[in-house]
């Protein structure tokens, strides 16, 4: 089954960080990242994930009765934001519970894990 | 007819769960489970009662579930289905002990940590102890209608998540097996001492429990918590007629009447209850330390074996006032703290 994991995450404390600071706690956390890279790659050797940038850069659009409305920032205003995601095929929920819970994200943010719907 | 009743009973749960693990359905391997007792319905007064209930129900469900899949032009993948279903390897004369038991995998699904706790309770008695959904229903006092609903977002919630069909694997099964004691537990408890309705005892509800739990027993005979919980249930079961007077109030425990205890079922429990103690030690390494729920199981079994309250051991220990330092020590205290465990 086909699964979206969607990496969840506080990200208002890096914006305050300098950005040596940011980079060195960064380049910090990558071999946890990379470990679990390869712990799904095992699982499924297709699998897919991506990095967002923050989620200050995003915009918001919506139409409505024909007009364009544009704006900033990320569409709820909460703390946690999607910070990333991964696209896996598991057998089953128990596996993609598995490969959410290794995510280093899980341990300070939280992971959420969506079946893709079957068409 | 008593005797398809009775196979409805005891048999519907492994028929359906061969089904469902070839199926990988549970609507279609429930319908088709239906059709074998319709058609035991009317051939087993005719003909007589099989020799072997169970294989002859598992093989007509089988059957059925093949003519349903012919007929059903929207089912994916049905070519492959009825290919599995024939690798179903039974006849109507088999033993039944020779048809590989799914039913412990059946259980796990039902009680899968995705599912929420309500949905675990009504998709067990339902799928694993074969209760009718107007039983439950009536057992829970919920409108027909939201529990079968529940029901129905239950299983349909297994299918869209991909909650898997099969016993958990060693390094899940701890954490696993306990949300399935909880669920047996709850079901048990809402039975002994019911949150709503009339009666303050629902013996629907206790037996079941008894039931389900003495059959995952038989399904995990090496677990000590398994055995632990069915100690527990019986001996708490075997004082439920002396429980409740006749004006139908709760009777404590010191004022019970002892005779009415059924003892037939507490030495059984008692004897299931330290076969657990002894594994214990030897399972604590590959188990966990305890489990769900936290209950006072050698206070029930001390106070069950004695003949009146104030021989048994919890008793004695209250007047020394040595343990449970956060209850209060005066007898009215003790009596509402034992309450909740041992009326």
């Amino acid at each position: 089954m086909k699964y979206a994991l969607l990496v969840y995450a506080d990200q208002s404390g890096w914006a305050d960080l300098a950005p040596e600071e940011g980079e060195r706690q960064r380049a910090e956390s990558l071999p946890a990242w990379h470990a679990a890279f390869g712990e799904i790659g095992r699982s499924d050797p297709s699998w897919d994930g991506h990095e967002l940038a923050p989620a200050e850069s995003a915009k918001v659009v919506r139409v409505r009765d024909g007009e364009r409305i544009v704006t900033d920032g990320p569409f709820a205003d909460t703390k946690e934001a999607i910070g990333g995601l991964f696209l896996v095929d598991v057998p089953d929920l128990d596996e993609a519970i598995r490969l959410a819970s290794i995510v280093p994200a899980a341990a300070y943010g939280s992971m959420e894990i969506r079946p893709l719907a079957r068409g | 007819m008593e005797e398809v009743e009775n196979a409805f009973r005891e048999e519907r749960s492994r028929a359906l769960a061969i089904l469902i693990r070839v199926l990988g359905d549970f609507d279609l391997a429930e319908d088709a489970v239906q059709d074998a007792f319709a058609t035991a319905l009317e051939r087993w007064p005719r003909d007589g009662v099989p020799r072997s209930p169970g294989a002859w129900i598992v093989t007509t469900a089988r059957n059925r579930a093949v003519d349903r899949l012919r007929r059903d032009r929207a089912f994916a993948r049905k070519a492959e289905a009825i290919a599995r279903l024939a690798e179903v390897r039974v006849e109507e004369e088999d033993d039944v002990s020779t048809i590989p038991d799914e039913r412990l995998a059946l259980v796990f699904t039902c009680c899968h940590p995705a599912l929420a706790p309500e949905a675990q309770v009504a998709l067990t008695l339902r799928e694993v102890g074969g209760l009718t959904t107007p039983e439950i229903a009536r057992a829970f006092l919920l409108p027909e209608a939201t529990l079968a609903q529940r029901i129905v977002r239950a299983k349909r919630r297994i299918r869209e998540t991909g909650i898997p069909f099969r016993v958990p694997p060693d390094h899940l099964l701890p954490e696993r097996l306990e949300t399935v004691l909880r669920v047996l537990y709850l079901v048990f408890n809402e039975g002994y001492a019911a949150s709503s309705g009339g009666t303050l005892v629902r013996r629907d509800l206790c037996r079941e429990a008894v039931r389900l739990t003495r059959l995952l027993a038989v399904l995990m005979p090496d677990e000590p918590e398994v055995l632990g919980l069915l100690a527990l249930l019986l001996l708490q079961d075997s004082r439920r007629d002396a429980r409740v007077d006749a004006a139908g109030e709760l009777v404590l425990l010191a004022d019970q009447d002892r005779s009415r205890w059924d003892t037939a079922r507490s030495p059984k429990a008692c004897a299931s209850s330290s076969a657990r103690l002894r594994g214990e030690d030897r399972a604590r390494s590959s188990c966990r330390p305890r489990s769900p729920p936290p209950m006072p199981r050698s206070s029930a079994g001390r106070s069950s074996s004695a003949s009146t309250a104030s021989s048994s051991r919890w008793t004695r220990r209250r007047s020394r006032g040595s343990t449970a330092p956060s209850r209060s020590r005066s007898g009215d205290g003790w009596r509402k703290a034992s309450r909740s465990w041992t009326s």
